[in-house]
């Protein structure tokens, strides 16, 4: 445990220093919540509806601190220290490098439970947000996205040789998925077929299934949560079946 | 003398190429061992089978009398390894990765100590990526006695360094001997081979040509220095 700890520290001190995480993955969010809250107030999400447009957003945009440290964090991190060769040389010493994994794994969960911690204490504090729905249920739903779109984070760097291919893919998965899922930009406004079409990102069931939760709405969460755990199992398996340590 | 390192008939194949082949060498307490041979001769191969980061068709392997892949934990508390292009985390400061590797081993050295040994008590609070070649390879050796080994590895430590590096690196390990630690070492520079090494191994396309002492295998060959011999006993290999 001692072990775990230190590597954990010094790991994060890392972590912090490259300011694009901490950018993308808290700033971000917490600069687009201050703007929907300014633009929008307390207004309605829509004319008929009975939450505001920050309490229908809340949801959303939660969702991007995970998707940057699963889709550039995570995948990235193990690229390059696959390339450096970190991997391979904590096979010749006393600890096994999935621990070297599990320490940047739990760097990013905290990293992304801050962001999310800081848009809540942001809405909360500046527009007066409250969450219809349960807490509890919405913090199971989050962690439930988490761990599905950190798989995914997983399957990239165990399928991506070096660190320019991973570069490549992250930025392919990692926009498209920040932009079209509605964690940044909501989905509702989206016109139709791309509505359709951005269905199929495992993100935007991860949001729908997180903004019923925040929002206490009574829908069918079936697909989303089919969506979130297939992405799990299918995301681990191919990893565990490609994942190369150098 | 005990032996520390046993390979016995090791054969390593990547498709149809055999990288090693039928491979026997063994390494006793104490002493300084060079694994010779031009570049891709599976001097890399053959210390990643010995670590066991690579599994091998045939032969056996004891490190330390112990089984590397299944005694990776207790071998690894008494081995130190470098390994060949490794690098480190992007801004890591040499405080920090030498706290890190610290901490992965039961009983450490203190690194404090050997940071003022290496005379690099200075730079503990600088990136490693703004050191010179010649320290980046100071800490490199630092960093694979920090579990107190008994065994060292090291593959091609001194490659890339200038002269003045290299000597300093030669002192280093120079030293280290005379404390009787064990050292299993790769190089292509047969000046620094001759100053430290007891025996050597030449080995080319995976077979070893010969094993022998530093002075035997000069005193076999035409020659009076290690360079020469070395590359005789590659030309010899090659009219054979």
């Amino acid at each position: 445990m001692k072990k775990f700890l230190t590597l954990l520290k010094i790991e994060g001190k890392l972590s912090l220093r490259c300011i694009d995480s901490i950018f993308f993955g808290v700033c971000m969010p917490v600069g687009i919540m201050i703007l929907i809250g300014l633009i929008a107030g307390q207004n309605p999400a829509t004319t008929d509806a009975g939450y505001t447009l920050i309490q229908s957003s809340f949801g959303a945009l939660v969702t991007v601190g995970i998707c940057a440290t699963a889709f550039m964090g995570i995948p990235l991190t193990i690229a390059d220290y696959r390339d450096k060769k970190i991997l391979k040389h904590f096979f010749v010493t006393p600890v096994s490098p999935t621990m070297l994994l599990w320490v940047h794994a739990v760097i990013n969960m905290l990293l992304s439970m801050v962001s999310a911690l800081l848009i809540y204490a942001v809405a909360k504090t500046f527009f007066g947000y409250e969450m219809i729905g349960s807490k509890l249920m919405f913090m199971l739903s989050y962690l439930l996205v988490m761990v599905s779109m950190y798989s995914l984070g997983l399957l990239i760097a165990s399928l991506c040789q070096t660190v320019k291919t991973a570069n490549v893919v992250c930025s392919i998965v990692y926009f498209p998925m920040l932009f079209l899922s509605g964690a940044t930009i909501p989905f509702e406004i989206f016109p139709k077929p791309l509505q359709t079409v951005a269905s199929f990102l495992p993100l935007t069931q991860g949001i729908k299934l997180l903004k019923s939760a925040s929002l206490g709405l009574e829908t069918s969460l079936l697909i989303p949560l089919f969506v979130l755990v297939g992405s799990l199992i299918i995301g681990i398996i191919l990893s565990m079946r490609f994942f190369r340590w150098e | 003398m005990e032996n520390c390192i046993e390979v016995k008939n090791l054969t390593k194949s990547y498709g149809n190429r055999e990288a090693v082949s039928n491979l026997n060498l063994t390494v006793k307490k104490g002493e300084v061992f060079g694994l010779l041979g031009p570049n891709g001769a599976g001097k890399s191969t053959t210390i990643d089978c010995i670590l066991g980061l690579k599994s091998f068709e045939n032969g056996s392997v004891r490190v330390l009398g112990m089984n590397p892949t299944k005694e990776r934990k207790r071998l690894f508390e008494q081995v130190g390894v470098q390994l060949q292009f490794s690098s480190y985390q992007g801004n890591i400061r040499v405080g920090e990765i030498c706290e890190e590797i610290s901490a992965l081993y039961r009983s450490p050295a203190d690194y404090g100590d050997l940071l003022g040994q290496f005379k690099l008590d200075q730079y503990r609070k600088q990136p490693v990526t703004k050191l010179s070649g010649g320290e980046k390879q100071k800490l490199s050796v630092l960093l694979a006695l920090i579990p107190q080994p008994e065994v060292l590895f090291l593959d091609e430590l001194t490659t890339g360094l200038d002269t003045e590096a290299r000597r300093e690196v030669w002192q280093i390990l120079t030293d280290l001997k005379e404390k009787g630690l064990t050292l299993f070492l790769t190089s292509h520079y047969m000046d620094e081979v001759e100053v430290l090494c007891d025996r050597v191994c030449i080995i080319n396309q995976g077979h070893a040509l010969v094993t022998d002492t530093v002075p035997k295998l000069i005193q076999n060959s035409p020659y009076k220095r290690l360079e020469e011999a070395y590359l005789w006993v590659m030309k010899e290999e090659i009219a054979i």
